[in-house]
């Protein structure tokens, strides 16, 4: 028999299928001895048998309340208790990361004792009630699916609803739909973990923020983040706030910043691969939150593969398969020269809309994009806006360029969907002094400049790291390319 | 010229998708393949629509015709309050839209933004959770719509049709050009409600 519930310290990092990715994850942080809010997981095993059942049997719901316990011991907090009260985030972690699964709910254990509690541990009372409302939003949201659904007082019973809210996540249309796509079972069960809360918003010495253990836009071997004082990590994801650099952490706590990167090498180190991390500062103690492997652009893979493998951290082999074809191309398309960009004249700049280099004549009609195009001459095409109609004229040009709009309108969008260069928002009456120009587009900085202008196609002395890793593949990666 | 069905039905399906193949024209219209064919050869002999390269399109006659039709055969819809509020809805949740599709095309990646190579599941189905909410929200606002106006219920099954894809794993359901896309699909059925209330685009900064 597979155990129900499990703590992050009971033998469970190589088990994925029994408690899910994320926790997986927080038990191999916890074995490398970083510091991880105490958790356990409710597992997948216990799923199954509440399918079985159809409800949570008497044995798993003691099983639970014991794990709290245990949970309540090791924080030295009482859930529930009207001092030092213990509060809990739950979220769903099936084997393989799937969409319809449950969010996940903060600050579960809330309840007026519990407000009362935390204002006078010290939180001030805006925090205790920014706390409740927070939890409020997201357990109607979530849990209970109507805004204005009374809540459960007791904690327990708070906890037993979310666990059987992401059970129920697993059997949601769009799971099944997503699994049967995929070929995977279509009883796949879920596992939850709850885990102790901390709170980057308490004080001046709290924070919340993001480090990757090297840049992930240039692969840099820097540490690069972002940490937001004060704050917990739902205003940074909502945008309410905006992050600073990393810096920011060095100067205001630099042991918390010193021991953070610390914790980015262990990682490092033991995953063979570049880290995004997320962390809470909670009065000046440092806690880890996640970690995985970090995206990265096509140009970053390609120079951490090169530098992991240089670091003796990785083999060549492992550099050499790292890297997707498609981020090859990627790295191969055209960019503007930097001479030719210093000497060019400037027509007009806007938004930076979508990637790439594009030239050719500017024309402002769709159709006539379509035809001279088809006949073989390069064509951008101008216009005040684009919608739907324009779309064919899109389709045959090599870059866009519009008047009016931004990030979001219809003409960057469906760039972006092409892959073509576009700049937007050029402003209104710019493409008057464009059309029937030669102009060159770079849609990577917004700016349209006068005449055809050099595009550095790519050359493998221009890109050392992919020289080297194609040298070490033989040759092949290129090679394959051109075919 | 009086542009009676199913003829004014697919000239203005014509009209939303620009140029378009048979094919293209079941989608919209949701008519049969025969009626489209019959509809386009009244047309074409009329010189409201053209034929080049296997695409048919509109002519400046068509469009000149469609014009004259919709303030009359639209008359009472566009002095229709409720409607006109269900539209200012849907304007204002276009805006929401068009921030999550840059949202799903563009990920932040530190400071900087890079095209979405959809290798992150758990980023797009953030996103795809907020599209689904969204989805539900128009279902909402079109069913006011969708009594007066002939093709939002059409317009609605096939928005439904390109989320499950998106859902099931196929991104390029989402925001792609090749396909009857959500995107694609919302945008036809915007410019839909433009022309029969006879407001003009905007795109907002």
């Amino acid at each position: 028999l597979r155990r129900q519930t499990a703590f992050l310290d009971e033998g469970i990092a190589s088990d994925p299928e029994l408690v899910g990715g994320k926790a997986v994850s927080l038990a191999r942080m916890r074995s490398l001895g970083l510091r991880v809010p105490p958790a356990f997981v409710v597992t997948a095993e216990a799923c199954r048998a509440y399918f079985r059942n159809g409800r949570l049997d008497t044995a798993l719901r003691s099983e639970i309340e014991r794990a709290i316990s245990r949970l309540e011991e090791e924080t030295e907090r009482r859930f529930g208790g009207a001092k030092r009260p213990l509060l809990v985030s739950v979220r769903s972690g099936a084997a393989v990361s799937m969409p319809g699964m449950m969010d996940t709910v903060l600050d579960l254990g809330m309840n007026p004792r519990v407000e009362a509690a935390l204002e006078r541990e010290g939180g001030g009372r805006r925090f205790a009630a920014e706390t409740h409302a927070r939890f409020r939003e997201l357990f109607r949201r979530i849990v209970l699916k109507r805004p204005d659904a009374p809540l459960p007082d007791d904690p327990i019973e708070q906890l037993l609803l979310a666990v059987i809210a992401v059970f129920e996540s697993s059997r949601s249309r769009r799971a099944r739909a997503y699994r049967k796509r995929h070929d995977l079972p279509d009883d796949l069960p879920t596992a939850v973990t709850v885990q102790a809360m901390v709170f980057g918003n308490l004080d001046g010495h709290s924070g919340t923020g993001v480090l990757f253990t090297r840049n992930p836009a240039t692969g840099e071997a820097k540490p690069f983040g972002e940490f937001l004082a004060c704050a917990q990590g739902e205003d940074v994801v909502s945008g309410t706030r905006t992050p600073e650099p990393i810096e920011r952490l060095a100067e205001a706590l630099p042991d918390v910043y010193a021991e953070l990167l610390a914790a980015g090498r262990i990682l490092e180190e033991a995953e063979q691969d570049v880290q995004d991390i997320e962390f809470t500062v909670e009065r000046g103690t440092l806690w880890l939150l996640q970690a995985r492997s970090a995206k990265r652009s096509a140009d970053a893979a390609i120079r951490i593969a090169v530098e992991l493998a240089n670091e003796g951290k990785i083999a060549r082999e492992d550099a050499i398969r790292r890297v997707t074809s498609e981020q090859v191309r990627a790295v191969q398309r055209p960019r503007l020269r930097d001479e030719a960009r210093r000497s060019a004249l400037l027509l007009t700049r806007g938004e930076a809309a979508s990637p790439g280099v594009g030239a050719g004549v500017a024309v402002e009609d769709c159709d006539e994009t379509e035809s001279r195009s088809a006949a073989g001459e390069r064509i951008v095409l101008v216009r005040p806006t684009t919608s739907p109609q324009d779309l064919h004229g899109m389709i045959a040009a090599e870059a866009i360029v519009t008047e009016v709009g931004g990030t979001t309108s219809h003409a960057a969008i469906v760039s972006r969907s092409l892959h073509k260069p576009c700049v937007v928002g050029c402003g209104e009456g710019t493409i008057a002094a464009l059309v029937g120009r030669s102009v060159t587009v770079d849609g990577s900085h917004g700016e349209v400049f006068d005449g055809l202008l050099t595009v550095e196609t790519f050359r493998t002395d221009s890109h050392r790291w992919l020289a080297q890793l194609d040298a070490w593949a033989g040759g092949r990666l290129l090679h394959q390319l051109d075919e | 010229l009086v542009l009676e069905d199913p003829d004014f039905i697919v000239l203005h399906g014509l009209a939303l998708r620009r140029r378009s193949d048979i094919e293209g024209l079941e989608q919209t219209t949701g008519l049969a393949r025969e009626v489209i064919e019959q509809a386009l050869d009244r047309a074409r002999k009329a010189n409201l629509v053209a034929l080049a390269r296997r695409l048919y399109l509109l002519t400046a006659d068509g469009d000149a015709a469609l014009g004259l039709v919709y303030p009359q055969r639209f008359a009472e819809s566009r002095g229709d309050r409720r409607l006109a509020a269900a539209c200012e809805r849907f304007e204002s949740l276009n805006r929401e839209f068009k921030a999550l599709i840059t949202d799903w095309q563009v990920r932040p990646l530190g400071v900087a933004k890079l095209p979405n190579d959809h290798s992150d599941a758990e980023y797009d189905d953030r996103i795809l959770q907020r599209l689904c909410t969204l989805h539900d929200r128009a279902e909402e606002i079109l069913s006011v719509l969708s009594s007066s106006l002939p093709l939002v219920a059409r317009h609605v099954d096939r928005l439904r049709a390109a989320l499950e894809r998106a859902e099931g794993g196929e991104p390029e359901w989402v925001s792609g050009v090749r396909c009857d896309s959500y995107h694609a699909v919302w945008f036809e059925l915007h410019e839909d409600l433009l022309r029969l209330l006879g407001k003009s685009r905007e795109e907002d900064r």
